[in-house]
Parts: C-alpha cells; sequence; structure tokens
C-alpha cells in the first residue's frame, strides 16, 4: 500500500510542478465556471441587491414605502403584483428577496404613537442570507425616512397624534391620570407641530446630528419589524446561471485530471521510468493502482474547489442536496479515474495514442454539457450525450445542485458513473498486461 | 547466485537471445560483453523480470525466479536508458523509489544521504534532475538502484553517453560497490572497462554466449598469439605473431637496423575477432 501512496504522492507532485497541467486541471475550469456563469446573466457584475417589491396594503404610506424602495440605489427593484408571483422571481433566482408590504401597512405608518408597527414580510433565497441582513438594515433605513416625512407634514403628523390620543382614551389599562396627562402631552406637541413647523423643516437639514444625540434612547428599537423567511427548493429549474456553469466547470477540471494522468503511463514509459517500476517489487495492478489514486485525489481536489468557489460571494451558488453533491462528486472521481485508466493503458506513447486520447475525452466533455449546458441541447442531441460519461457527471452534480433529485433518481446517474470507473480500471489493467513484454 | 539456463527470446522474426544459459557466482562481477544489439539488454531484461522468455529459466539462488514481487527486492537496477523524473529533485527520485521498495522513514532518510554521498550528489541534492550534466544523472541513475541495499546490482551500461571524468568515477564506484561484496552483472561493449573490473566476462553476439572466462583465459583461449610489430628505415610496417614477443624482438634487432618496435598483445578485442570475425565497435 506505502507504494500505492508514494506513487500518487509523486504523479500528484509531478502535476502541481508541471504549470501547463496544473493550469488546465485547476485554473481553467474555474475561468470556464466564471466566464460562461457571467456571459448566461449571472450578474456578477451587478453590486445592488436584486428584489422585488410586492404592494398589497395598496394605501398612500405603503406607495411611499414602496417608492422609497425603488429609489433606493442600493437596490436593483422590481415590481410584482402578487406575493405569489414575487417569490416565484426569487424561486427562479432573478430576484434575492421578495419584499410584501403587507394590508395594514398603512395603519401601522398612520398609528406610530399608538403603538403601531410597521410590517414588512418576505421570502428570501437562503444562498443570499448575508443580504436579507443588509436588506434589513435597509428598509429600516427607509422606514426612518418614512417617519421623518410623517414628522415634516403637518396634516399626518397631526392625524398621528389624533390616533394615539384616541388609542389612550380607548385603552383600559390608562387611568384617568394618565390619560388626561397623555392628552395634554399630545395636544402640547400638536401645538409645537403647527407652530414651529418651519423650525421643524429646518431641523430636518439636521437630523442626522439628532439622531446622534438621541442614539442611545433609540437603540434597539426597529421602526419597521421585517421578517423573511428562506423560501424552500423548488427545484426543477436552475435559480442562477452559476448553478449551471460551475457544473461545466467542473467537467472541464475532469476532463484536465483525465488528460493529464491519461498520458502519464505513456509518460512513464517513454522516459524509461514504467521499467524501473516494473522491475521493483510492484505488480502492474499495483502501478495502476498508484496512478489511479492520484487521479481520483486530483478530480476530488479540483471538484471541492470549484465548489467551494462557487458557493462564496459572489457566484452564490446554492448546492440544494449536500449530501447528494458529495455522493455525485465521488462517483464522477470514480468514474473518470476508470477513465484515466482506460486510456493510461491503451496510450503507447505521449504523441499519438495519447493524443487521440485527448481528442475523444475533448468531444465527450463538449457533448457531455461542458460548452452547452445539457437542457440547452436539441433533444437527439441529448440522447446522444448519454456516450458520455460527462453527460452523467452533469446530471448527477446537477440533480444535486438545482435539479432536487431523489435518491432513487440518483442512483442512474451514479450506477452508471461506477460502471465507467469498474470497466475502465479492468481495460486498463488488460491492456496494460498485453502491451507489457513481460 | 544467478542462473540462467537455455534463455530464448524472439521479437517477431528476430532472435534476441537464443539458448543462453549462464551462472554468476555470489560476490563475482561478471560483464556481459558484446556489441550493440548482441542482446545484452534483453538478457539483463529476462534476468530482471522485465521480459518474459520464450523459453528456458531465471533463477536467483534460493530465492527464486525474478517474475516474483519478493524476489526483485533483491536486485538493483540501472537501465540503460536513464530512468528518472526530471521534474522531480535528486533528493526525492531517491526517497520515490526507497518507497517503492518499502523502505520506512527513518532508512529511507539515512539511505538517501548515504547514496547521494556515494554517487557524489550530496551538494545537488535539492536541485531539479532536469538541470543535471548527463553524468550526473548516469550517477543518479546509478544510485535509484542502490537504494534499497540489494546484494545484486545488474548495471546495463552505465557509462554510455558519459564524459571521461563521470566514467572514472562510475567505475570507481562499481569497484567500491564490489568491494562490499555484491554481484554485479555489468554489461558492456567497452571491452577495456570489462578488463578492468570483471572477475569473469561472457562474450555475446547475435544473441549467443559465445565464450564465458576470466580475462586470461579467454585472451588465453581465443586471443591468438600475440603481435610484435617492427618498422624498419625505407619499409612498411612488419608484423610478427609469436607466442614469446621477448624473444622475438632481439632476433629483431640482430637482423638489422630498426626504426621501431611494438608489441601487440592479445585483448577482449581479439578474442571477439576470434570469435565473430567482427571487431567490437564494428
Amino acid at each position: 500500500m506505502g507504494a500505492i501512496f508514494a506513487l500518487a504522492i509523486k504523479d500528484l507532485r509531478q502535476l502541481v510542478r508541471d504549470k501547463s497541467s496544473a493550469f488546465f486541471t485547476f485554473v481553467f475550469p474555474l475561468l470556464v465556471a466564471v466566464f460562461f456563469g457571467v456571459i448566461f446573466g449571472g450578474g456578477g457584475g451587478s453590486s445592488k441587491i436584486n428584489v422585488v417589491v410586492v404592494n398589497e396594503d395598496g394605501g398612500e404610506a405603503a406607495a411611499s414605502f414602496a417608492e422609497d424602495i425603488a429609489g433606493d440605489s442600493s437596490l436593483d427593484v422590481t415590481a410584482a403584483p402578487s406575493r405569489s408571483e414575487g417569490e416565484n422571481l426569487v424561486r427562479l433566482g432573478k430576484a434575492s428577496a421578495c419584499i410584501v408590504i403587507p394590508k395594514g401597512f398603512g395603519a401601522a405608518a398612520g398609528n406610530m404613537f399608538g403603538g403601531g408597527t410597521m410590517k414588512v414580510e418576505g421570502v428570501i433565497d437562503p444562498s443570499r442570507k448575508a443580504e436579507g441582513g443588509l436588506l434589513t438594515g435597509k428598509l429600516n433605513e427607509l422606514a426612518f425616512r418614512q417617519m421623518s416625512k410623517t414628522f415634516s407634514d403637518v396634516t399626518k403628523m397631526d392625524k398621528a397624534l389624533e390616533n394615539a390620543k384616541q388609542s389612550i382614551v380607548a385603552s383600559p389599562d390608562v387611568n384617568d391620570s394618565d390619560r388626561m396627562l397623555f392628552s395634554l402631552m399630545f395636544d402640547a406637541i400638536g401645538k409645537v407641530n403647527r407652530t414651529t413647523r418651519q423650525k421643524a423643516q429646518n431641523a430636518a437639514a439636521t437630523d442626522g446630528a439628532t439622531k446622534e444625540e438621541n442614539k442611545s434612547a433609540l437603540a434597539g428599537w426597529q421602526p419597521v419589524r421585517v421578517s423573511f423567511q428562506e423560501l424552500p427548493a423548488q427545484d426543477n429549474k436552475p435559480r442562477s446561471s452559476f448553478q449551471i456553469s460551475f457544473t461545466q466547470g467542473i467537467i472541464w477540471g475532469l476532463m484536465g485530471c483525465v488528460t493529464a494522468f491519461g498520458v502519464s503511463l505513456a509518460s512513464e514509459r517513454t522516459r524509461g521510468t514504467l521499467m524501473r517500476l516494473t522491475v521493483s517489487p510492484m505488480s502492474r495492478g499495483q502501478i495502476l493502482a498508484g496512478k489511479a489514486l492520484a487521479c481520483f485525489v486530483a478530480c476530488l481536489l479540483v471538484q471541492a474547489m470549484l465548489v467551494v468557489f462557487g458557493v462564496l460571494p459572489p457566484f452564490n451558488v446554492r448546492i440544494g442536496q449536500p449530501l447528494l453533491m458529495a455522493v455525485a462528486c465521488v462517483a464522477s472521481a470514480i468514474g473518470f479515474t476508470g477513465i484515466m485508466m482506460l486510456m493510461a493503458g491503451m496510450s503507447r506513447s505521449e504523441g499519438g495514442g495519447a493524443g487521440m486520447g485527448r481528442a475523444l475525452i475533448l468531444v465527450l466533455a463538449m457533448i457531455g454539457g461542458g460548452t452547452v449546458p445539457m437542457f440547452f441541447m436539441p433533444p437527439f442531441m441529448q440522447t446522444v450525450s448519454k456516450v458520455s460519461p460527462f453527460s452523467w457527471a452533469t446530471t448527477a452534480m446537477e440533480g444535486a445542485i438545482w435539479r432536487g433529485y431523489t435518491i432513487e433518481q440518483m442512483l442512474l446517474p451514479v450506477g452508471v458513473l461506477l460502471g465507467f470507473g469498474a470497466a475502465g480500471f479492468v481495460i486498463g489493467v488488460v491492456s496494460l498486461r498485453w502491451s507489457s513484454d513481460r | 547466485m544467478l542462473r540462467l539456463t537455455q534463455l530464448r527470446k524472439s521479437f517477431g522474426a528476430l532472435t534476441a537471445v537464443d539458448s543462453l544459459s549462464l551462472e554468476v557466482r555470489r560476490g563475482e562481477v561478471f560483464g556481459l560483453l558484446g556489441p550493440n544489439g548482441a542482446g545484452k539488454s534483453t538478457t539483463i531484461g529476462m534476468a530482471v523480470g522485465l521480459i518474459a522468455p520464450d523459453s528456458g529459466t531465471v533463477e536467483l539462488e534460493g530465492v527464486g525466479a525474478p517474475t516474483d514481487a519478493a524476489v526483485r527486492k533483491h536486485l538493483g537496477v540501472a537501465p540503460q536508458s536513464l530512468a528518472l523524473y526530471d521534474d522531480l529533485s535528486g533528493e526525492e527520485n531517491l526517497k520515490f523509489f526507497g518507497r517503492v521498495y518499502g523502505l520506512a522513514s527513518t532508512v529511507l532518510r539515512d539511505r538517501t544521504s548515504a547514496v547521494l554521498e556515494m554517487v557524489g550528489l550530496s551538494p545537488r541534492r535539492k536541485d531539479r534532475v532536469g538541470g543535471y550534466s548527463g553524468g550526473m544523472k548516469r550517477r543518479l541513475n546509478l544510485a535509484v538502484a542502490l537504494m534499497h541495499d540489494p546484494p545484486m546490482l545488474l548495471l546495463d551500461e552505465p557509462t554510455a553517453g558519459v564524459d571521461p571524468q563521470s566514467r572514472n568515477n562510475i567505475l570507481d564506484l562499481v569497484r567500491q560497490l564490489a568491494g562490499q561484496g555484491r554481484t554485479i552483472i555489468y554489461t558492456t561493449h567497452y571491452m577495456e572497462e570489462a578488463s578492468r573490473l570483471c572477475d569473469r566476462v561472457g562474450i555475446i553476439d547475435r544473441g549467443r554466449l559465445l565464450a564465458m572466462g576470466t580475462v586470461s583465459e579467454l585472451v588465453a583461449s581465443h586471443g591468438g598469439k600475440s603481435v610484435v610489430a617492427v618498422t624498419r628505415e625505407g619499409q612498411g610496417e612488419e608484423r610478427i605473431e609469436t607466442d614469446d614477443p621477448v624473444r622475438e624482438i632481439a632476433h629483431v634487432f640482430a637482423a638489422g637496423t630498426v626504426q621501431g618496435v611494438r608489441i601487440d598483445r592479445p585483448d577482449l578485442e581479439s578474442v571477439f575477432l576470434s570469435l565473430t570475425g567482427r571487431r567490437l565497435r564494428d
């Protein structure tokens, strides 16, 4: 076993030291993922938060709030006529969140002094949780602006004070003396409001300073209560182009591994080191197992690297079923290790045979979803692509990322990939045996 | 130590080795001398289990046939073509092959240092092999064969294509290894190397072992007589075959004025010429 590990470590070290192989195995797939993601409309270049606004209240305050949201420079806002349509846009990945201004928003805005709390609801893409926090802060800021408008509008302010007075009057929990005191206070505020309207407008200009002075008193208080729910996955469509392009990147990474290790046996033969390995205590099976282990590890590494890059901002690829994704990655690594062994066993030299192997792998990768996403392909091409192991790897990974596959649905692509792995290993060993002079 | 019995190997119509039998004794340096294409490398290939003979057997005394992986641990092979990884350092090459032979990490470290010292590559141990000179690569190629400290070494033309200094280093090293009691099979087409190093020599041509013995035995039995080459004023060179060149020279001087005299004693080249009708380098 030590010899197999030694051979695998040596091969991985050589892969990293060979700049060309390392580039096509680790860097190029990432570039492919980003490139295709952006040109398919990943929106990676925009720093705005993409939101849908649904105004269920329909009143003046709600319309004003919706207008403030739409006018905010950090938000890219689309209006939707209904909550379900707004949620669907999030589900399709066309928006990070759906903000719903529910019925009663206007009433709450007009009764701020009487305990009314403006509420905003909505759903958010779970992969955009970080943006959800920013969005909550942004909505609070806009609600402050809403309050400011109320305070600077004498009529609205009077109405709010009147509502507050009525609430106090109607409340059974307030005793008569308190009720009188509150009533006097609201009257006095109303008087100040009306007589110092001009001053209030001037004060609005120095609003920031006033807020700073009252910071401790306002700390922890939010003018609007925002509640976001994570949207449950509906996985029959990709939510962002990066969900597709990172799968494509993985395909290119697997191709890099297969071509890099597929020629390594031919390379060992050419430089004479295969002869040296063959006269060592290693058997042919162990030599191939060492090559296989190196390829398997490289396949896993390149997939893990792309998945990690994918889930991080700005790509925010949501892996619908992480466990199934892990299964898909391991099955793909096994499948493509088998393909590598087939190629290695049949390549006589680094030139001819290996060159043909590379060309074949390239074609299989292209028809297997490496360049054009499989669901963009015409039906007959999708059928043809079944001959390609890359197609099965794509299916398994998409199943885990956005197709919402069940374990039963995952069995077929995973089984086919394992079959490719087993067949490749057997054919590779037999080919090496035939090619040996021993 | 190593017994090859009636080995035969053909590649298509070409018979590379034909009914070759020989026995290499424990602790000796055995030279396999023959021109390029004589069948030396094929013989070595069969001896180490790399090439399966069409017929015949190979046996490492008391251990078994080298087709068995465990038996191959007793053999160290330095192939004629350099078998190294250019993108690894000298030290990494040695450690890798040491691990392939199952050396534990402490032994691996000690053996790597010892072997690098032995072949004079310690100062360049961290450098990539791609940057080594031809002679350095040859020495490292030999060093790899020594990593697992095998009792038997098969060195296939270990001085091929190296400069005279590296060649002398390698020959000194082989002598040093022989002094440690290792059994060595050394193939070469340089008769002077065979003469300098080998306790016994087998002469091979067209896949057949033509003669085997110590250098003096071969010369005595196949080398023919010594030749006294005499040059006289106004005449060409006269070559006189004789069993007693000293007495012949005395006769030559007694017969008249002589411009120059040279004695050509028989050597392995003459042995080869006598056995095959061709020169080694033809």
